[in-house]
């Protein structure tokens, strides 16, 4: 019976998470209470926040789990300096500005901010704390574990075997030789934010073919026992913070892109962009599909789990789905560096002797929303305020008259994905919604599609395919029915896929009913869902943040639970 | 700040390092830990780049 608290910190997304006797209490991300997206800082806000959740003193936590050793990762950038110089020298001072100013300290930062005796700090390991995250929140047994990510300590790329209450590690692949960080590197090359515009890079693949294997068969080798290495000649990532990529990969696939040029997939020049991104896509849905064979075969089990920020690759998670069995493939939700913090909690709690968690069944696990405050702040902002008796009703209504609705419901999303509770719901059918989106609130690349959430019980009719063990959390791609695609122009990508949600009456009860009462009124059980937040900013998770998006973006109605908040009158 | 919990530290931090076949690494150490406290001393560098999480 223990209180563990676990923590993700200094490289991005950092979080915390309370696991209490063997449950898992709460899990926040720090972006989401320091308004910072992608916010790396040590995460203290994030933690008191969880505590004061659970009306948890800082006194009464048994154990604070921070999820990896700084002392392993100190050594390798040790030998990684070494290993590099003379090349290495310009990183020297800023390697040791990060390490000694603050990584090392990690275990003193955390007792001296949380006030927790420093005896009750301690540490697990980066891929560890990831291959937890995915094995104890899945519904699995026993399962292989695949965690794929930049680099932890020293390992990009490990294999586990989780039976029970026992994570056992296996074997992997150590830095530089990393999946994650091809991907970034190539992000850049792109021009996308590194660590944040991956996402934007397999959404581009889907304009592009890949034509360029011949060249990425330059970069990357396969070799015969399903593993791989990188030619380190085209990247810098161990040598040059900035750019992740040498100025070979430019000889080999020509110049980078400009990242202040606006896109345009009719130009020859945007498409060969779109083709090279479609390749790296193509290479790592490969790799992965092999490394998930080999993980697999080692352990011999028929289940899957995945995490680490590569998990988050939700085209290459549907093909690898494709390959071992949809209902055989679990991937954390936060798969990324914030859902180490989950996986270190567990451990620890699994250490001081709690089970491990009941499976992970919706990703509610953040602050709920005032409504109260949310209602006051609006009546002194001049906003007009309705009390809804069914605000199913009222959200389909507007579904159905093509308005685009904010909508806010119990506590926020733990990791990427808004699922239902800060959300901004519209119809699916018009093309027209999706631009709209696009340009006018979220201002992004018109290339960048949105999701559907679906009644589950409906998704054969619509998608080709069922709800698996990854819909609920929007954590997989599937096809939409040909037949489909004119009435889901909003939510249908280029290439047909859709990142679909599915959703019945056990992991989100009210939006369940939204999706009914839509049903009734247009004749299908799909809303466009796409997250409350504006371009460059996290999620929003207060009453505050949403107010703030609600004023700053041309949407005409908020739901916040049972009370509707419209602009009229302004 | 708890100067015995930071002394800890220091301690663990050496100690991880005294294994043998890391020795190569404690005259690093020993510069990193020196320039780390003269950097801490003057506010040293606070920019952080996108790939500093491969590196360091």
């Amino acid at each position: 019976m223990a209180i563990v608290l676990g923590i993700s910190a200094y490289y991005h997304d950092s979080a915390a998470a309370l696991v209490i006797d063997g449950n898992i209490i709460a899990a926040i991300s720090q972006e989401r209470i320091s308004r910072i997206k992608n916010d790396s800082t040590i995460p203290i806000e994030a933690a008191k926040s969880v505590l004061s959740f659970a009306r948890i003193k800082p006194e009464d936590v048994d154990l604070v789990v921070f999820y990896e050793n700084p002392f392993n990762k100190l050594e390798r950038v040790l030998v990684n300096l070494l290993r590099t110089f003379p090349r290495s020298y310009r990183q020297f001072p800023r390697a040791i500005s990060s390490q000694i100013g603050s990584k090392i300290w990690v275990k003193d930062t955390l007792s001296e901010r949380l006030k927790i005796k420093r005896e009750k700090v301690s540490f697990t390991t980066h891929h560890k704390s990831h291959a937890a995250s995915a094995f104890f929140c899945s519904p699995f047994r026993e399962s292989a574990v695949l965690v794929v990510d930049g680099v932890g300590e020293e390992d990009t790329t490990s294999i586990w075997y989780g039976n029970g209450q026992n994570l056992k590690f296996i074997q992997s692949i150590p830095f530089p030789h990393s999946i994650g960080l091809l991907y970034a590197g190539l992000t850049a090359y792109l021009g996308f934010e590194v660590n944040n515009g991956e996402y934007k890079v397999m959404g581009l693949s889907a304009y592009g073919s890949a034509k360029y294997l011949d060249e990425f068969s330059k970069i990357i080798n396969i070799e015969n026992d399903e593993s791989f290495t990188l030619n380190l000649k085209y990247f810098s990532y161990f040598t040059d913070t900035e750019t992740g990529f040498g100025p070979a990969l430019e000889k080999l696939l020509g110049p980078k892109r400009n990242k202040n040029k606006p896109w345009n997939l009719n130009s020859e020049e945007d498409k060969r962009y779109a083709d090279i991104a479609a390749t790296l896509q193509q290479v790592t849905e490969d790799i992965l599909k092999r490394l998930a064979n080999r993980a697999l075969k080692i352990t011999g089990s028929e289940n899957l789990c995945m995490a680490g920020g590569v998990a988050l690759n939700v085209v290459a998670n549907g093909k690898i789905a494709m390959q071992i069995g949809k209902n055989h493939l679990f991937i954390q939700p936060a798969a990324g560096d914030a859902g180490g913090a989950l996986g270190s909690a567990i451990i620890g709690s699994i250490e001081l002797g709690d089970k491990r968690p009941t499976p992970l069944k919706n990703c509610a696990l953040g602050l709920p929303i005032e409504t109260d405050k949310v209602k006051k702040m609006a009546t002194d902002l001049g906003l007009s305020t309705k009390l809804l008796s069914d605000p199913a009703q009222t959200i389909s209504e507007k579904i159905e008259a093509n308005e685009i609705v904010c909508f806010l419901h119990g506590r926020f999303e733990w990791g990427p994905r808004s699922l239902g509770q800060r959300s901004i719901l519209a119809n699916p059918k018009l093309e027209e919604t999706k631009d709209e989106l696009n340009l006018n609130i979220k201002k992004r690349e018109n290339f960048r599609p949105f999701a559907p959430v679906i009644l589950g019980d409906h998704m054969d009719k619509h998608f080709e395919g069922q709800p698996d063990l990854m819909t609920p959390f929007m954590s997989t791609v599937h096809h939409v029915k040909k037949n489909k695609v004119e009435q889901l122009k909003a939510v249908t990508h280029i290439d047909r896929t859709s990142r679909v949600q599915s959703v019945d009456e056990n992991n989100s009860k009210l939006l369940n009913n939204i999706l009914h009462c839509v049903n009734k009124k247009t004749g299908l059980p799909i809303v466009l869902n796409t997250s409350l937040n504006g371009p460059n900013e996290p999620i929003v998770a207060s009453a505050q943040d949403a107010l703030l998006f609600f004023m700053r973006h041309p949407v005409e109605t908020m739901i916040v639970e049972d009370q509707m908040i419209s602009k009229k009158g302004l | 700040m708890n100067i015995g919990g930071r002394i800890k530290t220091i301690f663990s931090l050496i100690g991880h390092f005294l294994s043998p076949s890391k020795w190569v690494l404690i005259p690093m150490l020993i510069i990193l830990l020196f320039a780390g406290i003269l950097l801490w001393l003057t506010n040293g560098l606070s920019y952080i780049a996108p790939f500093v999480y491969s590196l360091f």
